[in-house]
């Protein structure tokens, strides 16, 4: 595997208004979660996320900052040195659309000339608010829009793909398989405390239901 | 699930293609090792894989992609190994051992719960509890049939290594003939070996 201080590494600003999914979309990157319960994000949390290409592993350093003006913190602190930015918006609510060229604005202000990808995201809902035709403000501005889903992950690699291909200059860079180590022989001797609560848990796992039937499989 | 047919970006997008000065340019293609070069794989099937969080006692959702069952060329050993669909990134990666016991999830015909004691998605591995979902029963069943025979044949390998009993033996080569039939790796996926191709033929 790469050796992790020569990663290309870069900071990707996350901004949008409060419940748009930010949190979301990265969690859904890291563990591959779909997380449903809304919690604000406070301040702001940066997540490393590593992705394999036939250019070698990068890194996007990802700062999810808070969508809720009384949890916002720092602001124009957390974009400074950004190189690349996500503004997302929610496809349900018309004023999370309303208010991007306010995000764009803050994000220029402190960050000139970065690549930077407007998202509208839920696009699974049928109730659906902001039409795609009805999407333009990256029009005029230097944005690429993608529409995303981080429920059924439509499209969910797209703005990470698009951003990476700018950051390198580089028009054919794709993901590509990642490593997967050869586990370790076996022989783990586990002790059997440690079993029984294995064992406890497995039983625990088995009556609790998965969640969402509707797949795509 | 049903995807907006008219959601990718609107028209004239690709042909306005703004130019960003590169912060690092990166021309020289990289050969990722994946350490799936030496194996064979014994089975496929699209399935969605989660994680059991016992803090909260939830399942949380790990990836969807395929799922394979990988056999080394060399020491004959299977692991189960899946990906996320397009960013390739592991979500599961252990060996099948004769511990694991493939149960069902309470109101699924379609879903296994089984308990890993090392899973090497990510480094280092981790004790989980995981659940595999397919599309239909017939595809569990599929999975439940290539898994075991996997667990069979894992085990002929390590006990035959310490005591070469003549039952096991026997064993060992009837599960081998078994497992030919089990690989039929559909298409409409690339397989790592493929999307590998392509990247060499890229280069050239």
């Amino acid at each position: 595997m790469s050796d992790p201080s020569t990663i290309p590494t870069f900071k990707l600003v996350l901004v949008g208004d409060g419940g748009t999914g930010k949190t979301t979309f990265v969690k859904r990157h890291l563990t591959g979660e779909f997380e449903k319960k809304y919690i604000a994000t406070l301040g702001v949390e940066v997540h490393p996320l590593t992705f394999t290409t036939n250019f070698g592993t990068i890194c996007f350093n990802v700062w999810d900052t808070a969508g809720q003006e009384k949890f916002g913190g720092l602001r124009d602190g957390y974009y400074i040195q950004g190189q690349c930015g996500i503004i997302m918006f929610d496809v349900t609510s018309r004023i999370t659309y309303k208010n991007v060229p306010n995000w764009h604005r803050d994000l220029e202000r402190v960050c000139e000339n970065i690549p930077v990808v407007l998202c509208g995201n839920k696009v699974d809902v049928k109730e659906r608010k902001v039409k795609t035709s009805q999407v333009t403000f990256h029009r005029k501005k230097n944005i690429q829009y993608f529409e995303i889903s981080a429920k059924s992950n439509y499209n969910f690699e797209k703005p990470f793909l698009w951003l990476a291909r700018k950051l390198v200059g580089n028009p054919t860079l794709d993901f590509v398989a990642a490593p997967a180590l050869k586990p370790a022989d076996e022989g783990v001797s586990v002790d059997p405390v440690l079993m029984a609560q294995y064992q406890k848990e497995l039983e625990e796992a088995e009556h609790v239901p998965l969640p969402e039937e509707d797949d795509d499989l | 699930m049903s995807e907006p047919l008219d959601a990718l970006a609107p028209r004239g997008e690709e042909e306005h293609d703004p130019h960003f000065e590169p912060v690092i340019r990166l021309t020289q293609q990289v050969e990722t090792k994946t350490y799936e070069e030496d194996e064979d794989v014994l089975f496929k099937m699209r399935a969605k894989l989660f994680r059991f969080a016992s803090d909260s006692a939830e399942w949380k959702e790990r990836g969807t992609g395929d799922v394979r069952l990988l056999q080394s060329k060399e020491t004959k050993k299977i692991r189960l190994v899946m990906r996320r669909d397009k960013t390739l990134k592991v979500c599961a990666n252990h060996t099948i051992s004769a511990d694991m016991k493939l149960q069902p999830n309470i109101g699924s015909d379609r879903s296994w719960v089984w308990k890993v004691l090392a899973d090497y998605a990510e480094t280092p591995a981790t004790p989980e509890t995981l659940a595999i979902r397919f599309a239909n029963a017939e595809n569990a069943g599929q999975f439940k049939e290539a898994f075991e025979k996997a667990q069979k044949s894992n085990a002929s390998i390590s006990s035959s290594s310490e005591e070469p009993v003549a039952e096991v033996a026997v064993e060992a080569s009837s599960t081998e003939t078994e497992e030919a039939k089990v690989d039929k790796p559909d298409d409409d996926v690339p397989t790592t070996d493929e999307v590998k191709a392509e990247e060499e033929k890229k280069e050239e």
